[in-house]
């Protein structure tokens, strides 16, 4: 039997202001002399979820902000209850939504740890008999007797997760808690996660926007999508799926920015202007998806107002969230020296065997003069584009980096 | 109803810690401790005491700061407790979105912190009687229950009124000025039998005086702290006849609070 049922759960809130007594009270006085109210329409947070969840899975939940992840989380731990449909958890439920929730600032590392460990459902014989474990864990014990307004907040996180994660439940409920600490604690956390996922073999709903986490931890993944469940199923193509979403999210965001206004750029002066920027294929046709492999012609038009002595041109590209993946600057690969003079001009910049690997990139572009550190001007996010490949499929790429060898394979097999 | 006792049996742990939090976190830092909660029972008392030098009030054969005394407490103490208890709930509100457990732990947690408060009062009022060479009798055994009773007629403001205020923080606001003004119709600056004399001998409001004088006790806090001076000061029983009409009220009230609790629990979550 399923230890967690979730039935046609659909979960609505009110959007719009909150509501005071006299509003209310101004609304029932309309209906009882037979006017109609207004009513407003109700926001559908989950929208007709349905799954079970059997002893010793690790559901994995994931989804864009707003997909109501969250939301259906708060649900399983009882917090909140659906609109309509219905849930039954049939055994009992740690919430780790948001660690150190109802840890008090003035009271000490001791006395908050009796106080969490008693919230979360712990008996005072159990916590006193697992208090130096948690001590230790959180590698307080110097601490432990400070009132933890005093710690820092990665001491008061390291606190709220080993407190959390020392309560004995069935059913594990983690929202985002493995983010907590340095890296050495977030070693620490991921191990002791793991250890009580696979040996202990505990059930475990996992919410995360670390989508690689996800895929490695769980057995199962649900991909949720504006309160739907969008996919449920295996972890690899529940993230694959997420990835091209978001991806497609990206782009759209990225159509919109681009319509609204000027383009990002850090440096600008009225002196030189980046006026256009196109990408075109080998057939001349200007593009915003680019084939892996294919042959790339950038093209930048300037419009400058003083004679420009010697330039150096620098062409980049970015993932969205600005880790430069690829660069070349003209002042390597070429030495003439030219001015260019006021006026418009263009610059071209050819890549043969295009090689970052299918995903969605941006491109920055930086101008300075030759023998001078100061940009004249530099931009990110310049120009969005999207790689793809027929070949390779999304899911062999995606954990495996942003940039292919390109090289040749060769086999020396005995022949047989 | 069966239930909502089983909750407390099984969380009375929770209770208790979430019980001691209160208390600490609200005297850490104070240099004077947990002596705050003794202010404003005996600051009450000396006003009180001093106006008595300007208004004739009798107090039978008590001294009279003693009786104010063992009327504001069990007065002050529900006054506190219906009001903790009504903010218990939306001062919680971090809890409340992130953890579950039965949320009526809330406003009992907020009773119970008063009645640790209660505690130290009852201390003073024991210096008092001491300072007085009064000596308590037997009946003074009832004094518990008479506060147990206390702690229901507060929970059943604390219940309703705190599902409320999650809606409507209105209600936060109204109460205390609501309970302040009850205090003028408890007998708590004067005595019960002032208000027995008026009304049931010299028949103040001619024939209503009967009925004027049950909707008197129906405030339970009559029944309280007449019976709570009884027990303790006058050696006397509880004073049953005056607290009939208040508790039969209680008895109706809190289960009606508590299922509108109940009913309202769910959303908390989402609306506070």
């Amino acid at each position: 039997m399923a230890i967690i049922e979730v039935d046609h759960v659909t979960k609505e809130f009110q959007l719009g202001q909150l509501r005071n007594l006299r509003q209310t009270l101004l609304d029932l006085a309309a209906r009882l002399r037979g006017h109609r109210v207004a009513e407003r329409t109700p926001f559908k947070a989950l929208d007709d979820v349905d799954f079970r969840v059997e002893q010793g899975e690790v559901l994995g939940i994931i989804g864009q902000n707003g997909a109501g992840k969250s939301t259906l989380l708060k649900i399983l731990a009882g917090i909140s209850t659906p609109t309509r449909g219905s849930i039954s958890v049939r055994a009992r439920v740690a919430p780790l939504i948001e660690v150190g929730a109802g840890l008090v600032p003035d009271l000490t590392g001791r006395e908050n740890i009796f106080l969490n460990a008693s919230i979360l459902g712990m008996k005072r014989v159990e916590i006193a008999k697992k208090f130096d474990d948690i001590v230790a864990f959180a590698e307080l014990e110097e601490f432990i007797d400070t009132p933890i307004k005093r710690y820092s907040s990665g001491m008061q996180v390291r606190l709220g997760f080993s407190i959390a994660t020392s309560v004995h439940a069935e059913v594990l409920i983690v929202d985002e808690v493995l983010a907590v600490g340095d890296v050495a604690f977030q070693r620490k956390c991921f191990d002791r996660m793991e250890e009580m996922i696979k040996r202990q073999g505990r059930t475990v709903l996992i919410v995360s926007h670390n989508i690689r986490q996800v895929e490695r931890m769980c057995t199962r993944v649900i991909l949720l999508e504006h309160g739907r469940v969008a996919f449920d199923g295996a972890p690899q193509p529940a993230c694959n799926l997420f990835y091209e979403k978001n991806d497609q999210k990206i782009r759209s965001q990225v159509a919109m920015q681009a319509q609204a206004g000027p383009k990002r750029s850090f440096v600008r002066s009225t002196d030189l202007l980046l006026t256009d920027i196109t990408m075109v294929n080998e057939a001349g046709e200007r593009i915003e998806r680019v084939k892996f492999g294919s042959t790339v012609l950038i093209r930048l038009l300037f419009e400058t107002k003083i004679p420009l002595r010697d330039p150096t041109f620098g062409i980049g590209a970015h993932t969205p969230d600005l880790l430069y993946v690829a660069n070349d600057d003209s002042i390597l690969s070429e030495t003439e020296e030219r001015v260019i003079p006021p006026g418009s001009f263009q610059v071209e910049y050819r890549i043969r065997d295009f090689p970052l690997l299918p995903s969605v990139y941006s491109l920055r572009v930086g101008v300075a003069l030759k023998n001078s550190d100061l940009a004249l001007y530099y931009g990110e996010n310049l120009f969005h584009f999207q790689v793809y490949d027929d070949k390779t499929s999304r899911s062999r790429t995606v954990n495996q980096g942003f940039v292919s060898f390109g090289g040749t394979w060769s086999f020396q097999v005995p022949a047989g | 109803m069966i239930k909502a006792i089983r909750n407390i049996v099984d969380y009375h742990e929770l209770i208790a810690v979430l019980t001691w939090k209160n208390m600490t976190v609200r005297y850490k830092q104070a240099y004077l401790g947990i002596a705050w909660a003794v202010l404003k029972p005996f600051s009450l008392m000396l006003v009180f005491t001093l106006l008595r030098s300007f208004v004739n009030i009798p107090s039978g054969n008590v001294p009279y700061p003693i009786l104010a005394f063992a009327a504001l407490l069990p007065w002050v103490f529900f006054q506190e407790s219906a009001a903790e208890g009504v903010q218990s709930v939306v001062g919680n509100a971090a809890l409340i979105r992130k953890i579950y457990f039965p949320r009526e732990v809330f406003p009992i947690t907020g009773v119970m912190t008063k009645l640790v408060e209660l505690g130290i009062n009852v201390l003073i009022l024991a210096g008092l009687m001491a300072w007085y060479r009064m000596m308590p009798t037997a009946q003074i055994a009832w004094a518990p229950l008479i506060i147990l009773y206390t702690m229901l007629a507060s929970l059943t403001i604390a219940f309703a009124g705190a599902a409320i205020n999650v809606y409507y923080r209105d209600v936060g606001s109204a109460l205390p000025v609501l309970l302040s003004l009850l205090m003028y119709v408890s007998p708590v600056i004067y005595p019960l039998d002032l208000v027995k004399e008026k009304l049931l001998i010299n028949r103040a409001g001619g024939d209503w005086s009967e009925l004027l004088y049950v909707v008197y006790t129906l405030n339970p806090l009559a029944g309280i702290i007449s019976s709570f001076q009884n027990v303790v000061l006058r050696g006397l029983p509880p004073d049953w006849a005056t607290l009939a009409p208040g508790a039969i009220l209680v008895a109706i009230a809190l289960p009606l609070s508590y299922m509108i609790f109940k009913r309202a629990e769910a959303y908390f979550a989402d609306m506070i």
